[in-house]
């Protein structure tokens, strides 16, 4: 694809910033320094050098983080001064000559200021709707459009946490004169969710690298990668179900294709179910009732609280990733049975997907999966009340739903929370991708702790699969054949 | 540009400007005790310039590794925090001993009852009173009345670990094996 979103540059003065030298140190307060916005088509064009165009761009949101002395020439100033006030001491002159030379480099750290980055940055991405695992290439440029020159500029892009660079630094270092401008670009691989990015980070310093400006410059820009969901294999599910027609064998007898029981014929009973076997035997007159097949109405949810967001390795997928995968799954494949399927998550934010079923259900579904924020690649900073939350989704949650719960059970409070769900009548399967590792003593302990977490539930009653190297169908079908109904 | 600044450079370039004009400097003739004063205070804050350098570390922004996808946390690091706090054999941070013990022991209890298919009581029990294991090491974390063996303490002293630490990798290591790995 070669569709582009271009980053948003702002217009108006951008030299409001007050006298740098006035500016506290380390933790200065913010402060905002150009305001609105417009969006203007980027012009990087792949060249990372500097170019002389002329500048018709307006400078970039600018946020002042913080200015501080860097202190890099402080030992040279006090080298300078020892040998001048030896020189005197010892009434020899060209000690305090070599001494002054020193001041003078002490004078020339100290007058330089940081300048302001008054730049027009525009940030394009080379598709803005990629697949998970494409690689999207972002360009970005920055032209400096104020009067002043920057002697020494570093530009850090704002990756989005979730998104990992694949090829090229995601920053550059360079000077900038007034109208030149930078371009530089680098590759992230795509994974599922909304990715914004952050601010570019721009650090400025004066020419003797004496006082260093960090100011955040807005350009936002953002991309949307939403998988396609694939059916995952037949999911076994618990004998709870609605009043319809479905795939989900009941305890009831009647129509269906499954022996269930032998009765007394009644009158109007169709001839194809009496047993002729046994009528032949005993001369009795008996009916044969099938298991009944009803749908199911299931609620998908998906562990999303910040404890859940472990991998066995830093670098891996996270649980929580790997949850919202079989999510997808089952999604697609409880759709397809026939049943009602419904999203929520376990997460400080809010995320509910009634159940329902249709293809415009589907295209919920997918979406709620790929891009609700409670489900983002990076955890919530909110803080999460179990007791408010369960309250919340037992009020909101069918009474002839079951539930699938993907959880890491990484702590106590997924496995009581599945164990209380699951007493108050709504049938809990529990489903837990593996994250541990076992190289620390800590790792072993964990582990351990969530093998008898494990055996725990199903010692409940409550139905427990995990996988770990295998997919997920495939533990789903290893599980299948020792699940009874 | 600072005032104090402003000064200095006028100070140095009145400096400069005495030593190449021999006449201005003679002009200025102040006394062998004047002089000395300014050599001690520019001495003195030389040394304390170079001192002040020593102390700290220059103050460069360190923009960390944006390319980097944020790393996801591995189940049981922060435990392994609180295992390196007690690893030394220095006295202190029995809270968090406390704490490391009570957790593996009810881990300890889990297994134990399902391996011997007993009660909790009686898991526990055997657990306190170290008859759950033929680890010594193992035995004597949980049982407090217990040392631990020689060898672990010599073990212990020579590289600067505490008892505490060898026992607890013992108890976890005789956890795993009671266990089975499978879930």
């Amino acid at each position: 694809m070669s569709e582009s979103r271009d980053a948003a540059v702002a217009p108006g003065s951008a030299d409001s910033d007050p006298d740098g030298s006035e500016a506290s140190d380390a933790g200065a307060s913010a402060a905002k320094e150009a305001t609105g916005a417009e969006v203007s088509e980027a012009t990087g064009a792949g060249e990372s050098d500097a170019t002389g165009a002329e500048s018709t761009e307006t400078a970039t949101d600018r946020e002042r983080r913080r200015e501080v002395a860097t202190d890099r020439w402080l030992g040279i100033a006090g080298a300078a001064l020892s040998l001048v006030g030896l020189g005197v001491l010892v009434r020899q002159s060209a000690l305090v000559l070599a001494g002054a030379v020193g001041v003078g480099y002490a004078v020339y750290a100290r007058a330089g200021d940081a300048p302001p980055p008054t730049l027009a940055v525009t940030r394009s991405v080379s598709d803005a709707a990629p697949e998970p695992g494409d690689e999207v290439r972002v360009t970005v440029r920055a032209e400096n459009v104020g009067e002043r020159a920057l002697p020494d500029l570093r530009l850090v892009d704002g990756v989005p946490p979730g998104l990992a660079v694949v090829d090229g630094p995601a920053r550059v270092a360079t000077a900038l004169r007034p109208g030149t401008a930078v371009t530089f670009e680098y590759t992230v691989r795509g994974a599922r969710g909304d990715h914004e990015w952050e601010p570019l980070t721009a650090i400025t310093r004066d020419a003797a690298g004496a006082r260093e400006r960090v100011s955040d410059l807005d350009a936002p820009t953002a991309i949307a990668c939403t998988p396609e969901l694939s059916a995952g294999g037949d999911l076994p599910l618990r004998g709870l179900t609605t009043v319809h027609h479905g795939r989900v064998p009941t305890d009831v007898g009647g129509a269906g294709v499954e022996f269930h029981a032998t009765r007394e014929y009644r009158r109007g009973d169709p001839l194809k179910r009496v047993d002729w076997n046994r009528r032949a035997r005993t001369g009795e007159l008996s009916t044969v009732e099938l298991r009944e097949e009803r749908s199911a109405t299931v609620m998908l949810l998906v562990d999303a609280r910040e404890s859940a967001y472990v991998a066995a390795d830093p670098d891996a997928e996270t649980a929580v990733e790997a949850s919202v995968a079989a999510a997808g799954q089952a999604f697609s494949a409880l759709l397809d049975g026939g049943d009602r399927v419904g999203v929520a998550a376990l997460s400080p934010l809010d995320c509910w997907l009634p159940p329902g079923s249709g293809t415009v259900h589907a295209a919920r579904g997918r979406e709620t999966l790929a891009t609700d924020p409670a489900l983002a690649p990076t955890p919530s900073d909110e803080r999460f009340y179990r007791s408010l939350w369960l309250r919340r989704f037992r009020r909101r949650l069918p009474a002839d739903a079951q539930v699938l719960f993907f959880t890491p059970l990484v702590d106590d409070t997924a496995a009581t929370l599945a164990r209380r769900i699951d007493a108050h009548g709504h049938l809990v399967t529990v489903l837990s991708p593996d994250p541990t590792a076992t190289g620390t003593a800590g790792e072993r302990l964990a582990a351990l702790e969530r093998r008898q977490r494990l055996r725990t539930l199903r010692s409940a009653g409550i139905r427990a699969l995990e996988w770990g190297d295998d997919s997920f169908p495939v533990a789903v079908a290893a599980a299948t054949r020792r699940w009874s109904r | 540009m600072r005032p104090l600044t402003v000064a200095g450079v006028a100070a140095v370039a009145a400096g400069l400007f005495a030593a190449l004009d021999r006449g201005i400097a003679a002009a200025v003739s102040p006394t062998s005790a004047v002089v000395t004063l300014l050599g001690v205070l520019g001495l003195a804050q030389g040394v304390r310039y170079v001192n002040a350098r020593r102390d700290r570390r220059q103050l460069l922004t360190d923009p960390g590794e944006p390319e980097r996808r944020a790393p996801a946390t591995v189940p049981g690091s922060a435990l392994d925090e609180r295992i390196a706090q007690v690893a030394s054999p220095a006295p202190g941070g029995y809270q968090s001993r406390r704490d490391l013990r009570g957790r593996v022991r009810e881990a300890a209890v889990v297994a134990v009852a399902r391996d011997r298919n007993c009660a909790r009581e009686a898991a526990a029990e055997a657990v306190d009173d170290g008859t759950w294991t033929d680890d010594p090491a193992a035995a004597a974390f949980f049982d407090t009345r217990t040392g631990y063996p020689v060898r672990v303490r010599l073990v212990a002293g020579v590289r600067g670990r505490s008892n505490y630490w060898y026992g607890l990798r013992a108890a976890i290591d005789e956890l795993e094996r009671i266990d089975g790995g499978e879930p």
